[in-house]
């Protein structure tokens, strides 16, 4: 357990000397202040672009609350997802690219304890940076428009936390089975764009998939309650977690760390 | 008493054996050389005594290791190339792999600014392990090496990247350990080999083709040696001295024939009057005694 | 005049992290060793593309490791 948290500290310490904890989270506010500020002030930056002939009436109609927590959302599955995989992707791969992987790993340090400590590390930096993000589109929904409550917002945070956590072991079981960061990150990508569609397409089938605990934090906003499927589909995914978890231990324990 | 035992190691990529066989035994307390050509396998033999490689087959073992025991408590182990992490310094990184192998924070701090002391980069303990030179890195890759005072340290080629002074350097920080721990280390440089080891293993081919202490190895292969030093390019000279009756084997280089012969008494006097009869420009002779470097070529087979 | 005093707690606390993900981005690639790709590419990328810039920077610029 102590080893573990001294691998622990030091994913947490090189997360504050690279400045991810400063970048992280501002990026991910940042993401989330968009749509409710640009959603109210449309009106006046179409106004103020010009352009539309004299007495043409704008209509646009105002948005809901909730209608811009869900926009707002929809920047984290595009743009999180991104941010999220490109900061993971390198976290064994490159390790054990440049051979400090082997520096450590010739001391009696469990490969278990080596992957997990990596992934709880970035784990608490995306629930943060994401916590924080989203409470500011929170915040500002509530400012601009209307106040959503509290409790609501906090179930759609964390559905939509979990499926974010799937690709971030998603990232972090390439990152352990590939040499290449670059690769690691693309693949990564790739099977997250695909879950994705695969499970709104076939939404009818695949109502446990892990990728529509999106749709279901939409729905936890709009509807105020939480849809029968989240319970099964949050399941899944903590067995996807924990298998990915297992299996990028055991791929990284038999690859030979000396190339 | 032996600290570890090696049996029949073998190793194959991709179908081609580098590693052919091979068996020793490391005693405690003594410092060995793994001498060896450049693609002789002893990175990869390294690497499978660390346990960062598995070997294809044959066994590793620790006469210490108690069972079901993590060998990589009793090894210490220094790559060609030592890495750290660049955000960390020197004394960071020490005391981070020192908490890993099982000191607490006290100690880990403690005995990394001890071992910083002993391989001479105090000054540079709070300095990013970037901004390190290759000296340097080699220096904290061997503190590194030793935090948790293993049985056995492995250094891969631990001067062959350092410039002279670095060279030196190194060498006596091994020579003074040498008392501390068991020391196994690599290197193509022979006379490193001489200086530091008193045992020495030959790898050649992925085969260990000659083993023993040095005075062992010098008996084993003693042999009349004359050494030949003319005006000029030498190599005209040669087939007189191959055809001799008296003459076993002879190796030209440069200006030096170096002929290694039956009888020193009767071979120095039949060359010596062949040389002023036929009035060869001889500058130097030389009646000398193996140096590794002649066991070395010996069991090479050149 | 009214008009800014209007929109001035809304915007304020924005600008303000934007202006620090900015300089957290500079005091970085003062003191960083290398970067993907030339330094003083990064420097104009971050000085000059808004919000963008530096993050482009952290994600793609740096070299981990």
């Amino acid at each position: 357990m102590s080893q573990w948290m001294t691998l622990l500290q030091k994913e947490m310490l090189e997360m504050w000397r690279n400045f991810k904890w400063i970048w992280v989270p501002i990026t991910f506010i940042l993401l989330g202040v968009k749509e409710p500020i640009t959603s109210y002030y449309m009106p006046q930056i179409l106004d103020a672009v010009g352009g539309l002939p004299e007495g043409a009436v704008i209509n646009i109609p105002t948005p809901t609350a909730a209608e811009v927590l869900i926009s707002g959302l929809s920047q984290y599955t595009t743009l999180g997802v991104l941010i999220i995989v490109l900061t993971t992707m390198g976290i064994i791969a490159a390790e054990r690219k440049s051979g400090v992987a082997a520096m450590i790993l010739v001391k009696p340090v469990s490969f278990h304890s080596f992957v997990t400590a990596k992934w709880a590390g970035s784990m608490i930096l995306m629930w943060l940076s994401f916590f924080i993000g989203y409470l500011s589109t929170w915040y500002y929904t509530g400012l601009l428009f209307e106040w959503i409550p509290f409790s609501e917002f906090f179930q759609s945070f964390f559905f939509y936390a979990l499926w974010l956590t799937v690709i971030l072991t998603v990232t972090v079981f390439f990152s352990a089975s590939l040499m290449a960061p670059g690769m690691s990150g693309f693949i990564s990508l790739a099977v997250a764009i695909i879950i994705s569609l695969v499970s709104s397409t076939l939404s009818n089938w695949l109502e446990w998939s892990p990728a529509q605990l999106t749709t279901y934090a939409n729905e936890i906003l709009m509807d105020k309650e939480i849809p029968d499927s989240t319970l099964p589909a949050s399941l899944l995914a903590a067995v996807c977690i924990i298998l990915l978890l297992y299996f990028s231990v055991f791929i990284f324990r038999k690859k030979e760390l000396a190339a | 008493m032996s600290l570890i035992q090696i049996s029949g190691l073998k190793k194959s990529f991709q179908g081609t054996e580098v590693i052919k066989g091979i068996d020793f035994t490391l005693e405690k307390g003594r410092c060995i050389a793994l001498l060896g050509p450049n693609g002789a396998g002893k990175t990869t033999t390294l690497r499978m005594l660390s346990g960062l490689m598995n070997p294809t087959s044959g066994t590793i073992s620790f006469t210490d290791a108690k069972k079901g025991e993590d060998i990589r408590d009793l090894i210490g182990y220094l790559p060609q190339f030592p890495v750290f992490y660049e955000w960390m310094s020197g004394l960071e990184f020490l005391s981070y792999v020192g908490k890993l192998a099982g000191l607490t924070s006290k100690e880990a701090k403690e005995r990394s600014l001890e071992l910083l002391e002993l391989v001479g980069i105090s000054d540079a303990k709070n300095r990013k392990t970037a901004k390190y030179s290759g000296g340097m890195k080699q220096r904290l890759g061997i503190a590194q090496a030793l935090i948790h005072r293993p049985q056995l340290i492995m250094l891969d080629e631990p001067v062959s990247a350092l410039d002279p002074i670095g060279r030196r350097e190194v060498l006596d920080l091994l020579e003074g350990l040498r008392k501390e721990t068991t020391i196994l280390f690599s290197t193509h440089i022979l006379s490193d080999a001489e200086e530091v080891c008193d045992e020495i293993l030959f790898l050649h081919n992925g085969k260990i083709v000659e083993s023993g202490t040095m005075t062992e190895l010098r008996e084993r292969h003693q042999q009349a040696k004359l050494d030949l030093y003319f005006k000029g390019k030498s190599e005209g000279y040669t087939p007189y001295f191959s055809n001799h009756e008296l003459t076993l084997s002879v190796m030209t280089e440069g200006n030096r024939v170096s002929i290694f012969v039956r009888d020193i008494a009767l071979a120095r006097k039949a060359f010596l009057q062949e040389i002023a009869e036929r009035n060869w420009p001889l500058e130097k002779f030389e009646v000398s005694s193996m140096t590794l470097e002649d066991v070395f070529m010996k069991v090479v087979g050149k | 005049m009214e008009e800014l005093a209007k929109y001035a707690p809304i915007l304020a606390p924005i600008l303000i992290i934007q202006l620090i993900l900015f300089i957290v981005a500079i005091i970085d690639l003062v003191r960083i060793e290398k970067t993907n790709g030339p330094k003083w590419l990064w420097a104009l990328i971050i000085l000059f593309i808004n919000i963008i810039g530096p993050i482009l920077y952290f994600v793609v610029g740096r070299r981990s490791n």
